[in-house]
């Protein structure tokens, strides 16, 4: 077959997998083991990983669920450059010798069937520019992954008529709001008139969503070493530094998580006065839903150059929370910040609408705007605070 | 430094913008399931777009270049063109507009950005974008728009300087490792490249001459915007003398397969729901956040 096998771009920090690689390996896993027996075929989970000293780690992508793993061992890779990434990886999609050594009846290997990227910072970026080099469509931060045949009747696709598509990636992607998912196909156009194949059907997936598989070290899988060529042009874009920073905002290191959304729009800022109070008396970080981060409120300079900020976003756009409380006050609970916090140890919502989504989420539902709620809960907080550290 | 030879020309600089919903509030509306609503919702110059303007505003007043806007939209979006110009002082403002280019995907709208660019007055040295739409929130158009004029792509880069002897750029991208830890990189290319700005740039004028540069450009730019039409050039497809094939729905490896409202997910916790306007146990709430927190509580 012309398009076969599911590849997956690998992305690793000094050679240790980041998270979403192996949460990737682990839906490729699953996909194509359902895909396989579906349509009785053989094809492969294809990790593709780029880097400098990471033939080691090419063995734990096999127990994580690789059938096969090509890498391209350089200390030019040492860190992720776009220009040099994308065509390196763009030529390993492309190169049937690879192929062969994996799957030695992929004779008429022309592309990947499908690729996944991870939906991060480099991720994102080396998606749009390989899919791009591979003439093919993409879609971007998909949380669910289904591979089914479909008949689609499409004006332009399919000149109006209907034709069945099949084995086709429907590509799932919670929308901004977080309340509509729209379905993203990339399909071949059969209509004669623009007739062009676009393959691999690819997806970038974001981080947090898919769970990996237990690790197997019995698992085996054959690693393919690349030798990757360089156009000289392309090393002139260099790593000058690099320098790790911590960001003001410090979810991690903090027993509880007080969050806001909406639900302050009557006095903005106001409303974020108080649940920085509330976060002060629990010694609490400041978190937000992802609409705040587009500073939907006048409120004064510093406290919109604090708060509503991307750091800040909780969710699947921003930071993935885990503390021992989280409090979402005026939060309705759009699936996108359900994703970042609902592994919170315990969860209090304040809210005056009971139907919204954050309720199903919560240990303790309090019913109420957060103006009237929130001075009461810290006075409460204050007064019995005395008779708590008695009992500790 | 030497100022003399063509080294030190100025700068050609081209930013790509998009009109967006305006999510500030007054301005948009939600539907009562929490979706937006389009009808009701303005429209502006969107906010990573504007960023974008103020970087190249930035070079502007640095070194001297000569700016360009670009969008692709329906009529309408002229006025997103005349806030970028407001922000970079724009000596040039093109809108793509044709029922052609509707629907398209990233890969076919930036089909229409490579060739409206091609357009553009000079050869460019640097393509400024914002980081992502707020509404599509794909982040491609970019890179991609950046891959098809063969520009090296630099994204989340919060600081930026150009050697004008060199002809290099010094950018610094500030990027997330997930599941490890924040990096600032400092990256050096040579021009022309693309730069998708993080929303976290914030450009600064320390010099005299630099604030003295920053009043004239900005007096010029609000002089400019009154005739903003003077300087805007409307290209169809045919006048863009790109493929009919290649742009719009047509040109589309991706479609919209299906829309729908995601399902509410099963309730995951026993709720207790407590009355917000009861002192008594709002006190309630508060002991058993002091025992949660104390470690008191265990689920």
């Amino acid at each position: 077959m012309k398009y076969e096998h599911l590849y997956v771009v690998m992305e690793h920090e000094g050679g240790k997998p980041v998270p979403v690689s192996l949460e990737m390996l682990g839906e490729a896993r699953r996909l194509m083991d359902g895909y396989n027996k579906r349509y009785n075929a053989n094809e492969k989970v294809v990790a593709v990983v780029l880097g400098n000293n990471v033939r080691k780690l090419c063995e734990e992508l096999v127990y994580y669920g690789a059938d096969a793993v090509i890498y391209a061992d350089s200390p030019e890779f040492e860190y992720s450059r776009n220009v040099v990434d994308t065509k390196v990886v763009s030529a390993i999609a492309v190169d049937k010798n690879l192929v062969l050594k994996f799957s030695p009846q992929s004779t008429d290997f022309v592309k990947p069937h499908y690729m996944f990227f991870a939906a991060d910072n480099i991720g994102r970026q080396l998606s749009s520019t390989v899919v791009g080099t591979l003439d093919s469509g993409l879609a971007s931060d998909i949380n669910k992954l289904v591979i089914d045949d479909l008949e689609i009747k499409h004006e332009h696709k399919t000149k109006g008529q209907p034709v069945m598509y099949e084995r086709t990636l429907e590509m799932y992607r919670p929308d901004f709001s977080g309340f509509l998912w729209t379905t993203i196909l990339c399909l071949d156009n059969r209509n004669p008139a623009i007739q062009r194949d676009y393959h691999p059907q690819a997806c970038s997936i974001i981080p947090g969503v898919f769970a990996p598989i237990a690790r197997d070290a019995s698992r085996k899988g054959v690693i393919v070493d690349y030798t990757p060529t360089f156009d000289p042009g392309d090393l002139q874009v260099k790593i000058l530094s690099r320098k790790i920073v911590k960001s003001a905002v410090d979810f991690d290191s903090k027993k509880a998580v007080v969050s806001f959304g909406r639900g302050i729009k009557d006095s903005p800022e106001a409303n974020i006065r108080l649940v920085t109070e509330l976060a002060k008396e629990l010694n609490a970080e400041v978190g937000v839903s992802l609409p705040m981060s587009k500073k939907p409120f006048p409120v004064s300079e510093s406290v919109s150059s604090t708060y509503m900020i991307p750091d800040r976003v909780v969710g699947t756009s921003g930071r993935k929370v885990i503390p021992l409380l989280y409090i979402a006050a005026g939060i309705s609970g759009a699936m996108h910040h359900l994703a970042g916090m609902k592994e919170s140890e315990f969860v209090i919502a304040i809210n005056p609408d009971e139907e919204a989504n954050i309720k199903d989420e919560s240990d303790i539902f309090i019913k109420g705007r957060m103006e009237d709620v929130i001075p009461v809960l810290i006075e409460e907080l204050r007064s019995v605070k005395p008779a708590m550290e008695v009992r500790k | 430094m030497g100022v003399t030879g063509s080294a030190m020309k100025e700068l050609n600089l081209a930013v790509i913008v998009k009109l967006e919903p305006d999510f500030s509030e007054g301005n948009v509306s939600y539907n009562a399931d929490g979706t937006l609503n389009r009808a009701e919702t303005k429209s502006i110059l969107g906010p990573h777009s504007a960023i974008a303007c103020s970087a190249a505003f930035y070079a502007k007043v640095k070194y001297g270049a000569r700016i360009s806007v670009g969008t692709m939209g329906p009529p309408i979006a002229d006025a997103a063109l005349a806030q970028a110009q407001q922000i970079c002082d724009a000596d040039e403002l093109h809108l793509y507009s044709d029922r052609l280019f509707a629907g398209a995907d990233t890969w076919a709208t930036a089909e229409t950005l490579r060739a409206g660019i091609a357009k553009m007055q000079g050869k460019m040295d640097i393509v400024f974008s914002g980081h992502r739409a707020s509404d599509g929130e794909t982040g491609q158009t970019g890179p991609q728009t950046a891959l098809k004029l063969g520009y090296t792509f630099l994204g989340h880069v919060i600081d930026y300087e150009v050697d004008m002897d060199r002809r290099v750029v010094r950018a610094k991208r500030l990027i997330t490792l997930q599941g490890f830890y924040d990096v600032i990189e400092e990256v050096e290319a040579p021009l022309p490249v693309f730069i998708a700005i993080d929303p976290s740039y914030k450009p600064s004028f320390n010099t005299v001459s630099q604030r003295l540069a920053y009043e004239k450009y900005q007096k010029e730019a609000k002089a400019r915007v009154a005739n903003y039409k003077q300087y805007l050039k409307v290209f169809n497809a045919q006048q863009l003398e790109v493929d009919p094939k290649m742009v719009g729905l047509p040109g589309s490896p991706t479609i919209v397969y299906k829309v729908e409202k995601i399902p509410k997910a099963k309730a995951s916790r026993k709720t207790e729901v407590i009355d917000g306007s009861n002192r008594a146990e709002l006190r309630r709430v508060a002991i058993k956040i002091h025992e949660v927190l104390g470690g008191m509580v265990i689920k």
